[in-house]
């Protein structure tokens, strides 16, 4: 079915623009609507966290805290002791993401770069252990840790995750082996090592990629919540997801505690996602293709 | 360790192999004590009766028969997959439309971009909180603005709807960028030879973006099965322990239930995460197989 339309010559672009019109407003409601289901559960937790509890006991749940009160909040870091979660988790993420990207960026720089018996081989292992689920892992893990004596330690939460992933050795190797050998063999007859090349050729041409893997990195271990929850018990090693988990268990009507507890669990990435948007965006984008 | 040399020509290369294990060996020690050899520990669990107390007793495989003969573990892997088939099409429909609205480049799509992530950066326990919240029958946000007293979470036919709801609201946005980028990739001028040809919207996105869109179409499908086939935060805050007569047992639930949930049932746990492995293994294959018939263009 041909329009008689298409023969004609093209419209003029204010016309163009105005049959447009409609076109346009439908997808700006469809795009808004998006956004308003994506943030409304975040306002509605943040007002609920911002209330009193005869206040919401007393009004909608969908109304505005009048006034607004820090009380939830103070009560989760007083008596509550939610400083310690959030410390924990702090430095597990601190240490895992310094651990992650040194001996991942070690080992892709070997498997792009270096030459040696078995590296294909090697490789091809590497990426079959990225299709291992966490829940099978999580069973002997807590098995091993529990016979070595270290169930509930700080080296539980880190050590499994500390010598990198194979999913970030992956994605180095990747973006190592399309930086030109020309600049490496060039450095090469210049005299430099292979670990100056690593760090003063390598390293400063794939900043877009580790930092992606840092983003993954830190968002990945500051939501990290079953490994902390099988491997810590009790609240000393208690990570802030375990703690939000726990808290949730055992006031369970008591939401606006338990909003004030999950404010706090995805207030610190919220913070840095609204400063790193464009970082985190474009990571995401760039580990699908690859 | 001396590695003969392959190729004796090239100085470079034979001074290559012991900087190469060095760089290796931290990685190469974490991979080997934290993913392979817990595989043959968990083999190796599967075939014991011990609930980490008394002493380990090998049972053969006797576990083995146990959990696949009773029908509460076929029942939680039928749970799975419904729950996989719920989110997985409505998830990757959804984000592609979004994606399609975002590519018209209007302005203000890099903000409704940003937006759409937002869900990603949280955690997925603490937005199960939150929705736990919003569906509470009593104080929650969901029945004020319908104005209803629906029990979402603990009423059998509801509980596993709503938490795919809930999981594909986290996803989406992810899914949407990974979208955005694939139809990003693709040269306009394809576009403005459809255009020429008379190829309205529709046949345009059936006949020339989707055919052109099959790598990332086949990242987001397989990296969101696999992941949904795992889901455990949002349902662990959501409907714990199998939920409301065990409509929501899904089977990474189940097995941290097995395991961790009083009885240290490890032996059967076990059995179930060696299942579940080889589901994904099979499903991931499968789908690997259905994307290598179809035509992949290489455009780069």
């Amino acid at each position: 079915m041909t329009s008689p339309d298409t023969s004609l010559p093209t419209p003029p672009l204010w016309e163009r623009q105005r049959r447009r019109l409609p076109a346009t407003i439908v997808v700006y409601a469809v795009l808004l609507f998006g956004a308003v289901i994506t943030l409304a559960p975040f306002a509605f937790s943040l007002m609920t966290a911002l209330k009193t509890p005869s206040q919401f006991a007393s009004t909608s749940p969908l109304s505005w805290p009048a006034p607004p009160t820090g009380e939830n909040f103070s009560g989760l870091f007083g008596a509550h002791g939610f400083v310690s979660p959030v410390a924990v988790t702090a430095q597990v993420v601190a240490v895992v993401l310094i651990g992650q990207l040194f001996f991942s960026i070690l080992a892709a720089f070997a498997f792009a770069r270096l030459e040696f018996v078995g590296r294909d081989v090697l490789f091809w292992i590497y990426l079959a252990t990225m299709m291992v689920p966490q829940v099978v892992t999580v069973i002997p893990l807590y098995v091993m840790f529990t016979e070595i004596g270290l169930r509930n330690t700080f080296w539980a939460l880190i050590l499994p995750f500390l010598f990198g992933s194979p999913y970030a050795v992956f994605l180095l190797r990747e973006y190592f082996r399309a930086i030109p050998e020309d600049l490496v063999a060039a450095a090469r007859i210049d005299g430099a090592s292979t670990w100056q090349i690593l760090w003063l050729i390598i390293v400063p041409l794939s900043r877009p990629i580790i930092a992606t893997l840092a983003v993954i990195t830190v968002v990945t271990h500051w939501n990290n919540f079953m490994w902390p929850l099988i491997i810590t018990t009790g609240p000393d090693w208690q990570v802030i997801t375990v703690a939000t988990a726990a808290l949730q268990g055992q006031y369970n009507a008591n939401w606006t505690l338990v909003m004030a507890a999950t404010t706090t669990a995805m207030a610190p990435l919220l913070i840095l996602f609204a400063i790193f948007q464009r970082t985190v965006v474009n990571s995401i984008s760039l580990t699908g293709f690859k | 360790m001396n590695r003969p040399r392959r190729r004796p020509g090239s100085p470079s290369r034979s001074r290559d192999a012991p900087a190469a294990w060095l760089l290796l060996a931290p990685s190469l020690a974490g991979v080997t004590a934290f993913l392979v050899l817990p595989i043959l520990v968990v083999i190796w669990l599967s075939l014991n009766r011990w609930d980490l107390l008394a002493p380990m007793k090998f049972v053969g495989l006797s576990n083995w028969t146990d959990v696949l003969t009773t029908p509460a573990f076929g029942h939680s892997l039928l749970v799975t997959v419904c729950f996989v088939l719920m989110v997985i099409p409505l998830q990757t429909a959804l984000g592609l439309l979004m994606a399609l609205l975002l590519g018209r480049g209007l302005p203000g799509s890099a903000l409704f971009r940003v937006i759409y992530v937002i869900p990603w950066v949280c955690a997925p326990l603490a937005l199960g909180v939150v929705w736990k919240w919003i569906f509470a029958p009593y104080g929650g946000a969901m029945n004020a603005l319908l104005g209803t007293d629906i029990e979402w979470l603990t009423s059998p036919s509801l509980v596993l709807p709503v938490i795919a709801a809930v999981s594909i609201w986290s996803q989406v946005g992810y899914v949407t960028l990974f979208f955005v980028a694939g139809l990003a990739g693709i040269p306009p001028q394809i576009l403005e030879a459809a255009a020429l040809d008379g190829a309205g919207p529709w046949q345009t996105l059936w006949r020339v973006q989707l055919p052109l869109l099959g790598p990332t179409m086949f990242f987001v499908l397989v990296t969101g099965v696999i992941s949904s086939f795992q889901a455990f935060d949002q349902i662990y805050a959501l409907a714990p322990n199998g939920g409301p007569q065990g409509a929501s047992d899904v089977i990474a639930a189940r097995i941290y239930f097995q395991a961790f949930g009083g009885a240290f049932d490890l032996g059967r746990a076990s059995v179930m995460a060696i299942v579940l492995f080889v589901v994904l293994i099979v499903v991931t294959v499968l789908q690997q197989r259905f994307f290598a018939k179809r035509v992949v263009y290489d455009l780069s």
